[in-house]
């Protein structure tokens, strides 16, 4: 038996839209692994198809070229959780409504799913506030809803995209340590996306660092500093120039 | 301290602008030759009017008999609007087989259905609900199509990635995620009714506020016709203020002030 088991095989994944006779190249060779239960950091510049890519793993859009290989085969939908970069968080529905959605749309029964959903709200640190709604939720909650539903659909596997981009300093930091909390809790493997290194260094297991469009790996990490980590250790700064030195331009 | 400022500004505004309403309105009534009762003459005849009977029926019967008229027509229009949009809006073959018919029709003033719904229905009941109908039905129709159309091309990302198929995706997303959009169609709808049912009762009934006002031009009644007037913008009024009320209750994550 493989010690990593690859859950996902990237290969040459390819992407261009056709925008009014233009043809605007996205990915392009994408190709990478995603191991069993790791936390995976896709570091990318703004707008080089971080979102594009992970819509495709999701299957909620169409590669050009190339394929994707899950081990154990495709998993259907709802089979993969998605946390949104824009929450996406169904408006009419309560915190409990959004949360329960994957096993409602399933089929389990009320008692059921409300019990298995109680439980993520409460990972998240939402108790007490089940019946508010989106709304009256601050961007950090908004996102531990967001979190909280991708885990009720008990998917093995997580894409995150750039699920703390629009919160501020202070409440990315702490939604850091909550999702490094809850990967320890939950196992699952996590491919998340983000456009900021010290985010990157500080959670993942290993850093593909994505090229400006059209974007493919351009750079391998691996990053054995253990946890917790601080953005002073020495380690943790050398990385960090590295990666900076390496980092293509933000158009 | 601004807040209360505020507060007193809301309330006083409305109360001077009705005011410089009634001082004009009285003003113009006061006029040599003027045409217009004065407020207070308009004031006794609708005290009048609701207890006299005109045609078999006070005033407030001949206001249930048109609003009985809307609400049928009204509810009938809900049913059928709310149907016939989100087959317009989910469905692709049916959009393209039926929308260019409803494109044509639809710019068609209900009003000038009226000769023709006459001559076929006769001047029952019959006629003027469907008139009602043609009326409502139209802006049901519009924005539960375009609620569909605009619906967040996220939200549907999100139901699909949580597992929904293309029957839960109409149901769990579309559907309510389109409500808000609904309910602003059945508030243009109501009173676009009421409009209709007043121009439909203007050309043939026998009862309804719209019947009262053809009763006043035709015994110069002047009165008369200003007081129903009042009596139409009022019923409007409160209808979409019970509307805006029902929205609040049906979709308090769009409309209710709650933040
Ligand atoms: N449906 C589409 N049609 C045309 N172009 C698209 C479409 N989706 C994405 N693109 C283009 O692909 C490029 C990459 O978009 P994408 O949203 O994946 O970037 P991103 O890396 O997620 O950026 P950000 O950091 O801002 O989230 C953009 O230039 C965008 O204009
Ligand atoms: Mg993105």
């Amino acid at each position: 038996m493989a010690v990593l088991e690859n859950k996902i095989s990237v290969r040459n994944l390819c992407k261009t839209y056709e925008m009014k006779g233009n043809s605007h190249e996205v990915l392009r060779n994408m190709s990478f692994d995603v191991r069993e239960n790791e936390f995976l950091v896709l570091l990318g510049p703004g707008q080089c198809g971080k979102t594009v890519l992970l819509n495709i793993l999701a299957e909620l859009e169409q590669p050009d070229g190339g394929e994707i290989v899950f081990a154990g085969g495709r998993p259907r939908m709802g089979e993969i959780g998605f946390v949104f970069q824009k929450y996406a968080l169904f408006p009419w529905k309560t915190v409990m409504g959004n949360v329960e959605m994957s096993l409602k749309l399933r089929g389990v029964d009320k008692e059921t799913r409300r019990a298995a959903a109680q439980e993520y709200i409460d990972m998240v640190g939402l108790s007490g506030f089940e019946k508010a709604l989106p709304k009256q939720l601050s961007g950090g909650m908004k996102q531990r809803v967001g979190i909280a539903r991708a885990y009720a659909s008990e998917a093995s596997i997580m894409l995150m995209d750039e699920p703390f981009g629009a919160l501020d300093a202070q409440t990315r930091y702490q939604m850091e340590d909550e999702i490094l909390r809850i990967c320890e809790k939950k196992k699952r493997t996590v491919v998340f996306v983000t456009n900021n290194v010290e985010e990157a260094i500080y959670l993942g297991d290993r850093i593909l660092l994505l090229s400006s469009r059209p974007s493919s790996v351009k750079e391998e990490y691996v990053v054995d500093l253990p946890r917790p980590r601080k953005h002073t250790d020495p380690a943790f700064l050398a990385l960090r120039n590295r990666i900076v030195s390496n980092t293509d331009l933000n158009i | 301290m601004k807040h209360n400022k505020d507060r007193i500004l809301s309330m006083l505004l409305p109360l001077i602008s009705l005011g410089l309403f009634f001082v004009l309105w009285f003003w113009l009534a006061r006029a040599e030759d003027s045409m217009i009762p004065t407020p207070y003459e308009t004031l006794l005849r609708l005290l009048e009017i609701c207890r006299k009977p005109i045609s078999k029926a006070t005033l407030p019967i001949h206001i249930w008999v048109s609003l009985r008229r809307v609400l049928i027509a009204f509810f009938c229009a809900i049913v059928m609007g709310v149907s016939f949009g989100v087959a317009l809006g989910w469905n692709r073959t049916f959009r393209a087989l039926v929308n260019p018919i409803f494109e044509i029709l639809r710019p068609i003033p209900p009003i000038a259905w009226i000769p023709l719904i006459i001559l076929w229905c006769g001047i029952g009941e019959l006629p003027k609900v469907i008139i009602v109908l043609i009326g409502s039905v139209v802006p049901i129709v519009l924005n539960t199509y375009s609620g569909m159309k605009e619906i967040d091309p996220l939200l549907l990302d999100a139901g699909k990635v949580l597992g929904a198929g293309r029957r839960q995706l109409l149901w769990e997303i579309t559907l309510p995620a389109t409500v808000p959009a609904i309910l602003a169609g059945i508030r243009t709808a109501l009173s676009s009714g009421w409009m209709c049912v007043v121009a439909a009762e203007m050309i043939a009934a026998r009862q309804g506020v719209g019947f009262l006002i053809v009763r006043g031009q035709e015994s110069g009644d002047t009165a008369l016709i200003v007081a129903c007037m009042l009596v139409i913008g009022v019923v409007s009024m409160l209808l979409s203020t019970v509307l805006i009320k029902l929205e609040g209750v049906l979709c308090p994550w769009q409309f209710s002030k709650t933040k």
